[in-house]
C-alpha cells in the first residue's frame, strides 16, 4: 500500500508539476500596438517582456509566420526592417532549449501604408 | 520528465559524437592492428547509428510533450541537413570497410578512417550551429 502511495504521488508530481509550471510563462507586446498604422519606409521597434516560466529558454520573432531572429534577452527591443504596404504580423514566441515552441506567444498585428 | 527525456537522449547522442570521432582519430594515429580498426570500425559505426536515433529522439521529445518539432530554419536547418548527411556517409563509409577490409589495399583503408574522421569533425562543428542558431 505504502508502495502504491509513492507511486502514486510520483506520477501525480512526474505528470502534473510541469503542466503548472509552464503556465507562468508569458510574453507582451509592448510596441507596437495592435492595429498600428507604419510607414513602409520606416524600420519597426519591437518592444517585447518574456517570462519564460519552467519549460521556456529564450524567445523567436517572427513576422507573418517567418522566423526572423532569434532572442535571448527576455526584455528589449528588436528593429524589424520596413515590411511591404500591407498587413502584417509579428510574434514572438517561448521556446525550450530545442527551439520547440512551448505553447506560449503573443502577437501583433501591423498595417503598413 | 521531460528534461530527464532530453537528457537521456542528450547522452546517448553525445557518447555517439564521442564515438565517431575518437573511434576515427584512435585509427588513424593509434597505429592499432586490423583486428583493432575492426573494433574500431563497428564502434565507430554504432556512434553514427546512436547520433541518428538520438537525433530522431529529440525531434520524437519535442513532438510528445508539444505536438511540435523544433522550430529551426536556415543556418540550423542547414546544419542539420550536414549531420544527416554525415550520418549517412558514416554509416556507408563504415559498412564498406567492415564488408572489405580484408581486400582492400592499405591506402583505401586509411583514407576511410581520414574521410570517417572528417564526417566527425565536420558533424560535431555542425552541431553547435544546429544548437545556436534557429
Amino acid at each position: 500500500m505504502r508502495i502504491l502511495n509513492l507511486l502514486a504521488i510520483s506520477f501525480f508530481l512526474g505528470c502534473y508539476v510541469p503542466v503548472v509550471l509552464a503556465a507562468d510563462a508569458s510574453v507582451t507586446i509592448s510596441s507596437p500596438t495592435d492595429g498600428a498604422k507604419i510607414s513602409s519606409k520606416s524600420k519597426i521597434k519591437v518592444s517585447y517582456d518574456v517570462t519564460r516560466g519552467q519549460q521556456g529558454d529564450h524567445v523567436h520573432l517572427y513576422v507573418d509566420e517567418k522566423e526572423i531572429v532569434v532572442l535571448r534577452k527576455l526584455k528589449g527591443d528588436y528593429t524589424v526592417e520596413p515590411l511591404d504596404a500591407g498587413k502584417h504580423a509579428i510574434c514572438i514566441k517561448i521556446v525550450n532549449k530545442g527551439h520547440t515552441p512551448i505553447g506560449v506567444q503573443a502577437c501583433t498585428n501591423v498595417n503598413i501604408i | 520528465m521531460e528534461n530527464l527525456s532530453y537528457a537521456v537522449v542528450q547522452v546517448v547522442h553525445n557518447f555517439g559524437a564521442v564515438a565517431v570521432v575518437g573511434g576515427a582519430v584512435v585509427a588513424l594515429y593509434s597505429g592499432a592492428t586490423a583486428a583493432l580498426h575492426h573494433k574500431l570500425a563497428w564502434l565507430v559505426g554504432f556512434g553514427w547509428t546512436a547520433q541518428a536515433i538520438s537525433g530522431m529522439g529529440f525531434a520524437a521529445v519535442s513532438y510528445y510533450y508539444y505536438d511540435q518539432f523544433p522550430d529551426i530554419h536556415d543556418i540550423a536547418m542547414a546544419a542539420l541537413l550536414i549531420k544527416m548527411s554525415c550520418a549517412v556517409f558514416g554509416v556507408s563509409l563504415v559498412i564498406i570497410y567492415l564488408r572489405y577490409s580484408a581486400t582492400l589495399a592499405i591506402e583505401r583503408r586509411h583514407l576511410i578512417w581520414i574521410l570517417l574522421a572528417a564526417l566527425g569533425i565536420t558533424a560535431l562543428t555542425a552541431a553547435a550551429f544546429l544548437r545556436w542558431f534557429s
